[in-house]
């Protein structure tokens, strides 16, 4: 049997390298150049348009959304019916607010993760665990037997029914947060149409945010489970302590990385990190197994987190849905930026400042755009891809961790 | 020593809101804020002589908590909003200044229905009990502030410098509660304060109008329970529920409800005393236009002291003892 699983292991990692020196290949030949040759053509011109620079260096992958879909299609088919349903039981004139996020135009990409990493664990657990081997065993002598099949049939629905009100909470969580950052922002607008707070103002807006909060936290109650309320409420605090380190900039230049990397940790990698950990604690998992959903989180979590700061970069604002060059226009230095202010130290002065001065926007993002700031960040991006595919490979291969492969390297290559 | 500096900004903060008043006054009837000289002797004393029954002064309970390095980031930002008019200035100085002794009464309450519960009165409030009041502190500060972001049409850098304070300020807040709610190891009570949050942040969507179905005073009953009866029922219950109080955790979620309701009526009519324009405030709307000032007030008093009294006879079900008349004498000063 262990033997069988070693070899399991082994093919495994030769996949997964496999996969990652495919990327790599890829990331080297094909992106990179196509990038320089787009800068040195601005440069050439002198003007920094805003232009989407990687459209025609990635390949297209193929139609890959409908193959995770299919997997857990299933589960998260009823999600956004869910989170309305949770959020329509209260005052007619607060619906509207609370559910205009949820209106299926969004990646829900948190939901996706998390489910699929349930599923993964859920088999994982199932097929490692010896006491789950012998059930196995003793189900196929007895399985006249109907109703043990039946219990144990119930008990694993129950499990993926909590499993499912967790990717609801982080759902509803990650859009609350949505909510207040517009109003922090005084963003006018999100997934190409009018942000929250133009729509009903900035107190209604902040007040419905508030109200999905309390709506999570009553039905992370729910799942009965001490562990699980503690993981979610260590989201919501590293959500908000993220928010606040946003607004100090650190100073010194050499703490300036850590500072942004641990920012991003609490701002998108957090919650990721953390539900994946929650699903996996009620797959009833040991502290090995919830390691790795933690870490398989937080390492995708920083990939997207990453990729999405070199995106405001690259894309256009038609496809992020929101103005390109936002961050810089928020005053926020991240990692591109970061990297370019090696290159070109006259940025700090800009970064320290906030880029509030006129043009300061302007020069940062031509000078991002002459560095290798957005290679620099692909790369650390790639890294954590790696380590989270690493970890990944650690759980046994199921079509769910397939899955998750997929859409790690697809996270990775996204254009928006 | 962190936490040390945490405070020291606040403190200073607190100075420069005094020696800055405020040049734009914005009408907002926040929190509890009862003015009127008369009645203050009698509060001031009920309140003070609660706070010697459960140990110790409640006033810097919730701030005691979070002095650390985060927020003491957010009282720099806080300083340059100084002059701008922006509520949230005022709640600040509410909660680090208030001599009226009518802030940060909830946590107060919160202990003195623990501490009434015992029928043993050498028993000490729990731990987890004490750790309650400040979340009942800390998600009703949250709320006070989130309710003070402004609407804004057009662009004002100061109000929206204020608008995004607020709203870390108030996330703040409820992210210390959660983390703070989670350490209590129960999950009723997770329950029973989340549904609070989601109760206050409903009532803001709630018009005082009439029905077909219910009056305008009906909306206001309907509208304070959500704003601040939940909170204070649910947290009494909560602190009971941990005291494992069982016979007593349904009267003690009726007291809540009741003393809040009383207390925001009393609110309602020392802030409709005070203010210049009758015809905005929401006691006007709650009768009939032509009814007088005086009898507006007068049937407004007939329901606080509805809730008084509902409130008193619900404290006749605890033991008697200290935290008992502590209580009874509260409620009593709402009335006088």
């Amino acid at each position: 049997m262990s033997r069988f699983l070693f070899g399991q292991r082994l093919a495994m990692k030769i996949t997964s390298r496999h996969l990652r020196e495919g990327y790599n290949g890829l990331f080297k030949s094909q992106l990179l150049t196509t990038n320089l040759i787009k800068h040195k053509n601005q440069i050439q011109t002198g003007i920094p348009n805003i232009t989407n620079v990687a459209l025609d260096a990635v390949p297209t992958t193929g139609n890959l959304t409908l193959r995770y879909d299919a997997v857990v299609r299933q589960d998260l088919s009823g999600l956004y019916g869910d989170i309305r349903k949770c959020l329509s039981e209260t005052q007619a004139t607060l619906v509207p607010i609370t559910q205009y996020y949820f209106d299926g135009e969004g990646k829900a990409i948190r939901p996706v993760i998390t489910m699929c990493l349930a599923k993964a664990i859920n088999y994982h657990l199932n097929v490692t665990s010896p006491y789950a081997f012998c059930l196995f065993c003793f189900h196929l002598i007895i399985y006249v037997i109907d109703y043990i099949t039946i219990c144990s049939f119930n008990k694993i629905r129950s499990v993926v029914e909590k499993q499912k009100k967790v990717a609801q909470i982080v759902e509803m969580i990650h859009t609350a947060s949505l909510v207040h950052d517009d109003v922090i922002d005084a963003a006018d607008s999100r997934r190409n149409k009018s942000s929250v707070n133009m729509v009903w103002g900035q107190k209604k807006s902040v007040v419905a945010g508030d109200f999905i909060v309390g709506r999570s936290l009553e039905l992370s109650a729910k799942i009965q489970n001490q562990e699980v309320i503690n993981l979610i409420a260590k989201i919501v605090s590293d959500l908000v302590s993220g928010e606040l380190m946003q607004l100090d900039g650190s100073a010194n230049a050499e703490e300036r990385f850590q500072h942004y990397m641990e920012k991003t940790f609490k701002k998108t990698a957090s919650l990721i990190a953390n539900g994946c950990q929650a699903v996996s604690v009620l797959a009833g998992a040991n502290s090995t197994v919830q390691t790795v959903a933690f870490q398989f989180g937080r390492q995708l979590g920083m990939t997207f987190q990453l990729v999405d700061d070199m995106l405001d970069f690259v894309s256009t604002s038609a496809q992020l849905g929101k103005p390109a060059a936002a961050d810089l226009r928020l005053g926020l230095a991240t990692a591109p930026v970061l990297f370019a202010a090696q290159k070109f130290p006259e940025l700090n002065q800009l970064i320290l400042r906030r880029f509030n001065k006129p043009g300061d926007v302007e020069t940062a993002f031509d000078l991002v755009h002459r560095s290798d700031g957005l290679e620099k960040t692909k790369e650390l991006a790639g890294q954590y891809c790696d380590d989270a595919v690493t970890q990944l490979a650690q759980l046994s291969p199921s079509p769910y961790q397939q899955v998750l492969f997929t859409l790690t390297h697809e996270l990775l290559d996204r254009l928006k | 020593m962190v936490s040390r500096n945490g405070l020291i900004h606040w403190k200073t903060l607190h100075l420069d809101c005094i020696r800055f008043t405020n040049p734009i006054s914005f009408t907002f009837s926040r929190g509890f804020s009862v003015s009127s000289q008369i009645c203050q002797n009698n509060w001031v004393k009920a309140v003070s002589n609660a706070e010697k029954v459960v140990g110790f002064p409640t006033s810097f309970l919730s701030l005691r908590s979070v002095a650390n390095d985060e927020i003491s980031n957010i009282a720099v930002y806080l300083k340059k909003l100084i002059g701008t008019g922006h509520p949230l200035i005022a709640t600040a100085k509410s909660l680090v200044y208030s001599n009226d002794k009518t802030h940060q009464t909830r946590g107060l309450l919160v202990l003195l229905v623990s501490k009434a519960a015992k029928i043993d009165q050498t028993q000490d409030i729990m731990p987890e009990q004490r750790t309650l009041a400040e979340i009942t502190e800390l998600v009703h500060t949250a709320h006070l502030i989130h309710t003070g972001v402004i609407n804004l049409n057009t662009p004002n850098v100061n109000l929206e410098m204020g608008n995004k304070m607020a709203v870390l300020c108030g996330d703040f807040f409820l992210a210390h509660s959660c983390v703070q709610l989670a350490s209590l190891q129960n999950i009723k009570v997770v329950e029973l304060i989340a549904q609070a949050i989601t109760d206050f942040s409903t009532a803001e969507f709630i018009d005082i109008v009439a029905n077909e179905n219910d009056s305008a005073l009906d909306r206001w009953s309907y509208q304070s329970k959500l704003r601040y009866g939940t909170l204070l029922a649910h947290a009494c219950q909560s602190s009971l529920i941990l005291g494992d109080n069982v016979e007593l955790v349904e009267f003690g979620k009726s007291f809540g409800l009741e003393i809040a309701l009383a207390w925001q009526a009393n609110n309602e009519i020392q802030s409709y005393k005070n203010t210049s324009k009758k015809a905005d405030h929401v006691l006007f709307k709650l009768f009939p236009a032509e009814t007088p000032i005086n009898e507006v007030i007068s049937n407004f008093q007939a329901v606080r002291d509805k809730h008084v009294d509902a409130a008193l006879k619900i404290l006749g079900e605890f033991p008697k003892n200290d935290a008992n008349l502590a209580l009874c004498n509260i409620a009593r000063a709402l009335k006088y």
